[in-house]
């Protein structure tokens, strides 16, 4: 048991590997986003007027309604995570299944704001606001689909005859699936309402 | 997960959290897009839309650290990871604003 469990936990911290992995991984990811975050500020302090009537093209209605699918499907990776951890299998799989059509939805509303851009010809050289738009709100929704990768994933082998059981892992997904939710969390108001 | 909590108490922080998330959801967009200040005020209500926006955002983000990412609950050494990337980026916020010459 004692060597068993010196090898699935960091010996010092006692936190299992995989965790561990996921919040250095975390952690990199946050100074990732600063760096735009960062070039955000120093833009727009500099262009005030560009950013705000970039702002203002923006339709903040459909990223109000992005925000909500986004915080379901935290809520909802929380009970899968729970369902797992005690064994109830059909509720991980009805919890799993919404937070991977959450994601769909997510991913629908920002191609539809997309396109309507497009169509309004704007594109990321139009401005820096839209430089900076596409580019934040581009490498958030590549993390999106990333975070749906493991989930389908984890969905479908459990509808198979063996079925998922490791719930420490769903766990340690759902530690980056809310940091997803936690980086829109700061570009909804960031992107859409503060100007 | 939790120490010594039920499954249901677990549920019920959770539904707790998606509520307060969902009401400061509604609270951002109505501060931003419905709360108008005087004309006169010129850039401090830029500062004040600012403000209420990031506030609101940081307690949302410290609700789904702290109960969804089970930081209330998990071993105390993965503060760590949030405390090391949250000061170096505060660190910078504060050189390029406060620091960085005149804003807004």
């Amino acid at each position: 048991m004692s060597s068993a469990l010196s090898l699935a936990h960091e010996p010092v911290t006692g936190i299992r590997h995989g965790k561990l992995g996921m919040w250095i991984f975390l952690a990199s990811e946050v100074m990732f986003f600063s760096g735009f975050f960062t070039a955000f500020i120093i833009l727009r302090n500099t262009n005030l007027p560009v950013f705000a009537h970039g702002a203002s093209e923006l339709n903040w209605p459909l990223a109000a309604l992005n925000t909500v699918n986004l915080i379901v499907s935290s809520l909802t990776m929380a009970m899968a995570i729970l369902s797992l951890e005690h064994g109830n299998k059909s509720k991980f799989q009805l919890y799993m299944g919404i937070t991977f059509l959450c994601a769909c939805g997510f991913l629908v509303i920002k191609y539809i704001e997309y396109t309507a851009k497009f169509s309004h010809g704007i594109y990321p050289g139009t401005s820096s606001f839209f430089g900076m738009y596409f580019t934040m709100t581009g490498f958030h929704a590549i993390h999106v689909i990333g975070g749906m990768i493991p989930i389908g994933w984890m969905l479908a082998k459990s509808f198979t005859k063996r079925g998922y059981q490791d719930w420490e892992r769903v766990e340690i997904l759902g530690l980056y699936w809310h940091f997803v939710d936690l980086v829109w969390i700061f570009l909804f108001p960031v992107l859409y309402l503060i100007f | 997960m939790g120490a010594g909590m039920s499954v249901a108490e677990m549920q019920k922080s959770y539904i707790k959290i998606f509520s307060a998330l969902m009401i400061f959801t509604f609270l951002t967009v109505v501060a931003a897009k419905f709360l108008h200040f005087p004309e006169s005020w010129g850039g401090v209500s830029t500062i004040l839309h600012v403000s209420i926006g990031l506030i609101i955002a940081i307690a949302k983000a410290w609700m789904v650290v702290y109960i969804f990412m089970h930081i209330k609950f998990d071993n105390p050494y993965i503060r760590v990871f949030i405390y090391i990337p949250l000061f170096l980026f505060s660190v910078l916020v504060f050189a390029l604003t406060v620091l960085g010459g005149p804003t807004l």
